[in-house]
């Protein structure tokens, strides 16, 4: 029911046209996986040097600390701690998890998965890229300018955003950076939703797609509806910043007139809630998708998953101000957006159950993207119970803005993304570099990664229940602090060994692209969906017949199948009984 | 692209980029939405509007910006129909593109008067949240309209040219693009000129 003919793409011949500005749906989901990756590492590092800080104040960084910081011998100094924090945040929300899962992964499996030849606008779909490369430049020329890069945090609250906060250009670059950066992930969006509603395959039914064109989906909605609102507060904050406007400034910060400190928590939270789902929703979808194909078994209640995760997709919407318990906020519309946050728990609940349905008498396999796959389930279960003390009013006044926030949003939207994120990369690698990455590699890689990052998260819930405010530059000069010097130390290393496990990864990937011979099956793991029917890698033309789709994405272990396989491709019809 | 004559493939492909246009529109939508909610904040929240012994701007020039922007949005329409039309009314088809294009121009000198009045009577962008308020929309919503102009200029060679059926994807949506500024125009001068 595809709505126009697709034709067959000539293969660019030149390498300009081959790599550099492609019109191709997996050339451009490749670009934004190196691009995600480069500044995984980057956010990585500032991450390590937040976590030494925190455990080794006055000592220099190791290695690379006396390069970057020479006037202080390698230490970090405050200042510059402020912008590590915030660069961190912003890094890797904005380009590390969002071009690996939008933009590689929306990329690169929404046509595939569907059985379409490429986006519907592939013009947009390169343009999208090319200007979210812009936009990174700019933040990255911000590290190197007089007075530095932005550091108010990376929801930049005024007044910390305003010129009496950081009178340097490096906030308004900031801005600059993530309004384009809108502007790329909205053309994105519009591709992704326009392609899904038109390109999919003849007899594909919503409910026939693989779930991870559902998180997609999903998150491209988010994305195209919320994204302009963070523009408009961006928009403010750079008039405010570059016009002398007063939308921003109240009381004495302001020459004249009063603004409303406030009135950017409200736009930023409009948008900012809404982003942790744009950020979790592809992986809930990959990982449901994952847990079935792994299990051999269909998806337990499919149908009931896409549908919660479509309820929490507009249920996040309604919930922003439990950010914001602590502006004075009425005790009426605490209450209400508790009680809406609350309900979130409902959708999440049902399709965290499916996850274990599915999994439950399943014959399951344990091969890397599973393994990842099941730290998702654990993380993410984790991450969702803590998130109840931060919705409920009476608590979240005692832990707001401390490490326990920062340990509850690492769990879930960074170390279940991050999880997520791997386990597509070690699944779907043959499929977009046509090889397999070592698996007992993969399993070191996922044990480090894994242990680490429970052991900074955990720490950080604990010393954030001690009271330990979450962007003080030195614990050691409060005496409160004192007891959790240990457990700060303890972090530190688990951060360390975090850091260091993602070497096996590197090099995995590397090996594998640049060196490896061994080429991998057109369908390694036997599953269905319909980019295992085509050849790895994948063909510039994608499906040299456009499919027809004649069953549903999960179809393993039906007894009515037949021959030695367990599964069915999407293309087969199943035989009645 | 060579089907120019296949009447349902036409149909779909203008199916197509409406789909993509329209969740487009609700982006910008949304983006205007929001500077419209700030303004709403502030206004409900002042006792006194407008704030600070502040002058209101007089209407005549919001007004006539509205009248020009209306005028516009129909001699698009009828842009549109002419070029559906063909060949036979390839005079109504240039008349009303350049009418388009001229009250899109005007609208703009209306405004570059307005911004010149605003300030005339002491309303700086500098001066407070009121005059911030009435400057942000307005930019946002002159820059909106300097692209849609840059796109109708995008289709200056096709009102020469014979009609072709790519062409008129592209007229639809620039023409749905234009219409939501004016709607959008509307909303603004009831919401913040008009009460």
């Amino acid at each position: 029911m595809a709505f126009f003919e697709q034709h067959i793409h000539e293969e660019p011949k030149t390498f300009l046209s081959k790599y550099i500005f492609s019109y191709d749906h997996k050339v451009i989901g490749k670009q934004f996986l190196w691009y995600g990756i480069f500044f995984l590492g980057v956010g990585g590092i500032m991450a390590l040097m937040i976590r030494w800080t925190l455990a080794f104040p006055g000592e220099a960084f190791p290695l690379i600390g006396g390069l970057l910081f020479p006037t202080t011998n390698g230490v970090i100094p405050p200042d510059t701690y402020a912008m590590l924090f915030t660069m961190h945040g912003t890094i890797m929300i904005f380009y590390a998890i969002t071009p690996i899962l939008i933009g590689a992964f929306g990329n690169y499996l929404i046509p595939l998965q569907i059985g379409a030849r490429d986006m519907v606008f592939p013009l947009l779909n390169m343009l999208s890229f090319w200007i979210a490369f812009v936009s990174a430049a700019i933040l990255f020329i911000s590290l190197f300018i007089p007075l530095g890069a932005a550091a108010g945090g990376w929801t930049s609250y005024p007044t910390l955003s305003t010129l009496i906060g950081s009178p340097g250009a490096g906030q308004t670059l900031w801005a600059l950076a993530l309004f384009l950066l809108g502007i790329s992930s909205t053309m994105g969006a519009v591709n992704y939703i326009t392609t899904i509603i038109v390109l999919r395959a003849p007899g594909m039914g919503y409910f026939d797609m693989p779930l991870s064109v559902w998180g997609l989906g999903l998150t491209a909605i988010l994305n195209a509806i919320f994204l302009p609102v963070l523009g408009a507060g961006l928009l403010l904050l750079i008039f405010d910043r570059v016009f002398g406007t007063t939308f921003f400034l109240a009381g004495a910060a302001a020459t004249s007139g009063t603004g409303d400190p406030i009135l950017f928590q409200h736009v930023f939270w409009i948008f900012g809630h809404p982003e942790v789902y744009i950020l979790i929703l592809p992986a809930w979808g990959i990982v449901s998708d994952l847990l079935s194909f792994f299990s051999r078994k269909p998806a337990f209640g499919a149908k009931a998953t896409a549908l919660s995760m479509t309820s929490i997709t507009i249920l996040s919407t309604l919930v922003y101000g439990h950010h914001m318990y602590t502006t004075q906020m009425s005790p009426l519309l605490t209450q209400t957006f508790m009680t809406l946050t609350m309900t979130i728990s409902i959708p999440s609940a049902i399709f965290f159950t499916n996850w274990l349905g599915t999994l439950w008498k399943g014959s399951i396999k344990f091969p890397t993207p599973m393994v990842f796959s099941l730290g998702v389930v654990f993380v993410f279960g984790l991450g969702g119970l803590t998130g109840l003390y931060l919705a409920t009013v009476t608590t979240d006044l005692y832990l707001h803005d401390t490490y326990f926030v920062v340990g509850h949003f690492h769990y879930t939207m960074a170390a279940s993304v991050l999880l997520g994120g791997y386990a597509a990369i070690y699944f779907w690698m043959p499929k977009m570099f046509g090889k397999m990455l070592n698996e007992t590699l993969g399993h070191i890689h996922f044990w480090l990664t894994f242990l680490g990052l429970n052991g900074v998260f955990m720490g950080m819930m604990i010393v954030g229940y001690g009271g330990m405010h979450r962007r003080i530059y030195n614990p050691f000069v409060y005496e409160f602090l004192e007891k959790l010097i240990p457990i700060n130390t303890f972090v530190t290393w688990s951060a360390i060994v975090m850091g260091l496990a993602q070497i096996f990864f590197v090099y995995n990937f590397v090996y594998t692209i640049f060196f490896k011979k061994e080429k991998a099956e057109a369908n390694p793991w036997g599953v269905g969906t319909l980019e295992w029917t085509i050849p790895s890698p994948a063909p510039v033309y994608n499906f040299k017949e456009i499919p027809v789709v004649k069953c549903g994405p999960h179809e393993f272990g039906n007894p009515a199948l037949t021959g030695d396989r367990d599964f069915q491709y999407q293309t087969e019809e199943i035989p009645a009984t | 692209m060579e089907m120019a004559n296949n009447g349902p493939h036409l149909e779909r492909r203008k199916a197509v980029s409406s789909i993509g246009m329209i969740i487009l529109l609700v982006s910008f939508a949304m983006l205007f939405a929001s500077l419209l909610l700030g303004y709403t904040v502030f206004r409900l929240t002042n006792e006194v509007w407008p704030p600070m012994g502040m002058e209101m701007v007089p209407i005549t020039l919001p007004f006539l910006s509205t009248l020009v922007i209306a005028a516009s949005s129909v001699a698009y329409m009828n842009f549109e129909k002419a070029y559906s039309a063909g060949e036979s009314k390839l005079t109504s088809r240039k008349v009303s593109y350049f009418m388009t294009l001229f009250l899109g121009l005007a609208f703009m000198a209306v405004q570059f008067e307005l911004w010149a009045q605003m300030a005339d009577i002491g309303l700086y962008v500098s001066a407070g949240i009121f005059p911030s308020l009435l400057y942000t929309l307005t930019w946002v919503h002159a820059a909106h309209i300097v692209m849609a102009i840059l796109a109708l200029l995008l289709l200056l060679p096709s009102v020469f040219k014979e009609h072709s059926d790519t062409k008129i994807i592209w007229i639809l949506n620039i023409g749905k693009f234009w219409h939501f500024l004016g709607v959008i125009w509307l909303i603004m001068f009831v919401v913040i000129f008009a009460f």
